[in-house]
């Protein structure tokens, strides 16, 4: 959610003025001069980026335009309400909607012409095209002129609205029109409203500040309220349901006993009756104002009476009179207090409460027993306690002393010593005496202690505190250690063997060794060898799954028996069919496969060729051999 | 002779003939006459007829010649050949239009250059419309354009007006007219035409 700030939305400036604005700029920032001689990738760029230029002004602006007004759902609903009330808030999202169009807009154009002036081959085409872009961005703001004009007012009048701020104490003030809002608001907080006897003085919503408690109170003044429903109310008197519906705030519903605001009693309790759905869940209190002009107790009995059902129904009545200033005091304590415990009422059914709640909250051991246990308040804080209360003069600190002294202090630690012979303290003390170091002898005992802590230390060292980290090694360990040591032995082996092959003389090539020894697998005696190196049994191990062959030793096939000869591998490391018979069914086929490799042969046997692609030649003439001219020489060789 | 039936003799008013002050009786209620030539009305249609059939907005544009319209593409491995040549005036192409193989097209149109809707205006109404581009009809400066769909001042161009909701008297529904485009497209990015009524 972006912070909106009212006071600082971006200036909206008129259509006239935001064409002349950009077009200025576009002139003033890019290059101005261009000749029909350059190159035409120049004379195009040039172009391009004056419309580019455009075009990212434009979209600039707007774009800021529409980020700056707040979206009226993302801004408190108290906000949100009276922007509404103000503003008419379908119409401030269709201006907003309409800037958004024209930019969209403006981009495409920008894009197109671009694109178009690719094919632009000539200064004056380029020009034209120009010319054509900029002038249809500058129509397409012409054609938001009311959409600038309405959100330029609206940003005016919402920079000038009173921040109020909806989660904070407010105090509330309503009522008819001249019943005395603006006075009293006058009176509590430091703003100054304007008072006058006509009715609907104040138009808007007034915000005042106060102090109550070491707290902040905000009190908001509204426009006065008539009673008619409400779907007959003007924009004055809306703001202030507004204000009412939205704000969590003590309401204090003034009244003008002496009905001099030109309202009898009974229309102000009328109203008081239809806007009371308003007041739910709000601290209410009754204010009746003028009573210096008349008190209730001067009124006839019906509107005592009136003041009576108030009383009873719960609501405090007060009697104030701001020109006297006698009950404003008390209307403010009441109202304050009261919304207090309502808003701490309210965080205590919240959720937020349970985070407090532990220090709010004091936990008493239930008695288990009669025995009393009374707290366990230390001497020295009890007496401290009385000092305090009695306020006896302090021990003089040093910190005193050097402000008393001044310039003239020193640090004197020396006074503080105790010695047998006080007046010994400011001796100077030798370091070697009679040519023993003095600070050896500081203590009698101290040849005594040193051996005392020798023999300590080792008696520690024997019960070997100061051995190495070795925690006792359990079964798992020391087999671990073993196979250790086999390992590393193995391998030295391995190294002194592969160092004694002798790899200067010769070596059989890899493809001459046979193919059950193909040294990429193990070999099956290897294999066994280790094997039983390491321990295992390998006596038996012929139908092992890797001593199995997968076809059989001889390679010529019986003539009867039609035995696959590749089968499924079981191993895939030892089966590979041989090549010329991989993919044959049987001994029929691969004959006949052989008699045509080799009929196929004779022809070129026969030409002397070495295959299929031999002595064929492609391209009898070859250009590039045999076309063009030459530079120097003749064409007899090519 | 027919030359002469054809210019009949009108009789029209001639002030000055009128003579000022006594009149003779039998002269009061006559105005001067002078006789003058008064072409036919068959003369008046036969010599629209010879100007042409349609009676456009742009009667005469300046011709373009191929150097203009059209520009030679220079292909081949030592870019010697030129055949080809690229459009490089608006032009328009059907919609299921598919490119010869490149290796063969001799007249390229480049996609950027291709539009499909023009700004008609109906003379009448003076309103502008947006419409869709059915063909081209004619290039006045050479069938060749027509053939290639070039689009330039003067051609006469087919629109789907079935958004201006015109209905014949037998009430059929008009959906495609002729209009004349009076700008130059490719050098203001948008066809402008006005609608042949």
């Amino acid at each position: 959610m972006a912070l909106y700030n009212f006071k600082k939305i971006t200036v909206v400036p008129s259509a006239k003025d935001f064409i002349d604005l950009t077009l200025s700029k576009t002139q003033r920032k890019t290059p101005t001069v261009i000749h029909k001689h350059y190159q035409i990738h120049r004379i195009r760029h040039f172009y391009m980026r004056k419309v580019k230029y455009t075009q990212q002004n434009y979209h600039d602006r707007l774009s800021q335009i529409l980020t700056d007004f707040p979206k009226l759902d993302d801004i408190h609903p108290f906000y949100a309400d009276l922007m509404n009330v103000l503003y008419d808030k379908d119409h401030y999202k269709l201006a907003l909607g309409q800037i958004n169009i024209a930019k969209n807009l403006i981009d495409n154009v920008g894009k197109d012409y671009v694109r178009l002036m690719k094919y632009g081959d000539s200064l004056y085409r380029c020009k034209q095209l120009k010319r054509a872009a900029l002038g249809r961005m500058c129509t397409i703001i012409k054609r938001q002129k009311q959409s600038l004009e309405y959100l330029e007012q609206v940003r005016q009048h919402l920079s000038r609205l009173p921040t109020i701020d909806p989660n904070t104490r407010t105090l509330l003030l309503c009522g008819y029109p001249n019943v005395g809002k603006s006075s009293f608001i006058n009176k509590v907080t430091r703003a100054d409203v304007e008072v006058q006897p006509y009715a609907f003085t104040t138009k808007s919503l007034f915000v005042g500040h106060m102090d109550y408690k070491y707290l902040r109170w905000q009190v908001v003044d509204t426009p006065g309220i008539l009673d008619h429903p409400l779907e007959d109310r003007n924009t004055i008197e809306m703001q202030a349901i507004t204000a009412l519906a939205h704000l969590r705030a003590a309401v204090l519903y003034v009244m003008d006993v002496s009905e001099q605001c030109g309202h009898s009693l009974e229309e102000q309790v009328e109203l008081f009756k239809n806007i009371k759905p308003l007041f739910a869940n709000k601290p209410l209190i009754i204010v009746a104002n003028k009573c210096d002009v008349k008190r209730i107790s001067e009124l006839p009995e019906e509107s005592q009476k009136i003041f009576e059902m108030f009383e009873a129904e719960g609501f405090s009545v007060i009697e104030t009179s701001t020109l006297t200033e006698e009950g404003v005091i008390q209307v403010k304590t009441e109202a304050c207090d009261r919304l207090l415990a309502h808003r701490v009422d309210m965080k205590m059914k919240g959720n937020k409460v349970n985070e407090v709640l532990n220090r709010l909250h004091l936990a008493m051991p239930t008695k288990r027993d009669n025995k009393e246990r009374l707290p366990f308040i230390p001497e020295g804080a009890v007496v401290r306690k009385k000092r305090m209360e009695v306020d006896t003069p302090k021990r003089k600190s040093e910190r005193d002393l050097e402000l008393e002294l001044g310039d003239d202090y020193i640090l004197d630690l020396q006074k503080y010593w105790d010695l047998m012979n006080s007046s010994e303290k400011y001796d100077k003390i030798p370091e070697i005496w009679e040519g023993h170091n003095i600070l050896d002898y500081i203590d009698p005992d101290i040849m005594r202690k040193l051996e005392e802590l020798e023999k300590e230390e080792e008696l520690r060292e024997a019960a070997g505190e100061y051995d190495s980290e070795s925690e006792s090694e359990d079964e798992e360990m020391m087999e671990i250690r073993q196979l250790a040591k086999q390992i590393r032995e193995k391998k030295k082996l391995k190294i002194l063997q592969s160092k004694e092959k002798d790899t200067r003389g010769p070596r059989m090539p890899r493809t001459a060794k046979k193919a059950s020894m193909e040294h990429a697998f193990v070999q099956r005696k290897v294999l066994e060898k280790e094997m039983t190196d390491l321990g295992l049994d390998m006596t038996n191990k012929d139908d092992a799954h890797y001593a199995r062959r997968s076809r059989s030793v001889t390679r010529k096939r019986k003539r009867d028996e039609s035995v696959p000869p590749t089968s499924v591998a079981r191993s895939r490391s030892s089966s590979r069919t041989p090549r010329d018979v991989s993919g044959l069914r049987d001994e029929k086929m691969v004959k006949k496969v052989k008699t045509m490799a080799k009929k196929a042969q004779k022809k070129m046997n026969r030409m002397g060729r070495k295959g299929e692609s031999d002595r064929h030649i492609f391209d009898l003439k070859p250009k590039h051999l045999l076309a063009g001219k030459r530079k120097s020489g003749k064409t007899q060789r090519r | 002779s027919i030359k002469m039936h054809e210019k009949r003799n009108t009789k029209q008013k001639n002030e000055e003939k009128t003579p000022k002050g006594a009149v003779p009786a039998y002269l009061l209620d006559r105005e001067g006459q002078s006789r003058a030539k008064v072409l036919s009305n068959m003369i008046k249609q036969k010599r629209k007829e010879k100007a042409g059939k349609w009676e456009v907005p742009v009667p005469k544009v300046r011709a373009q010649g191929e150097t203009e319209v059209l520009k030679v593409i220079r292909t081949g491995k030592r870019k010697k050949k030129a055949w080809k040549r690229m459009v490089t005036k608006v032009c328009f192409v059907g919609d299921g239009f598919t490119r010869k193989p490149p290796k063969y097209e001799r007249f390229i149109r480049p996609m950027g250059l291709r539009f499909k809707k023009a700004h008609v205006t109906h003379p009448e109404l003076k309103a502008t419309f947006c419409l869709p581009i059915l063909g081209v009809k004619k290039n006045p400066s050479s069938p060749l354009y027509t053939t290639l769909g070039v689009i330039t001042k003067g051609t006469v161009i087919e629109v789907n007006v079935s958004e201006l909701g015109l209905v014949t008297q037998g009430g059929k529904v008009i959906w495609g007219k002729y209009a004349q485009v009076t700008n130059n497209p490719e050098n203001d990015g948008c066809i402008n035409a006005v609608l042949l009524v």
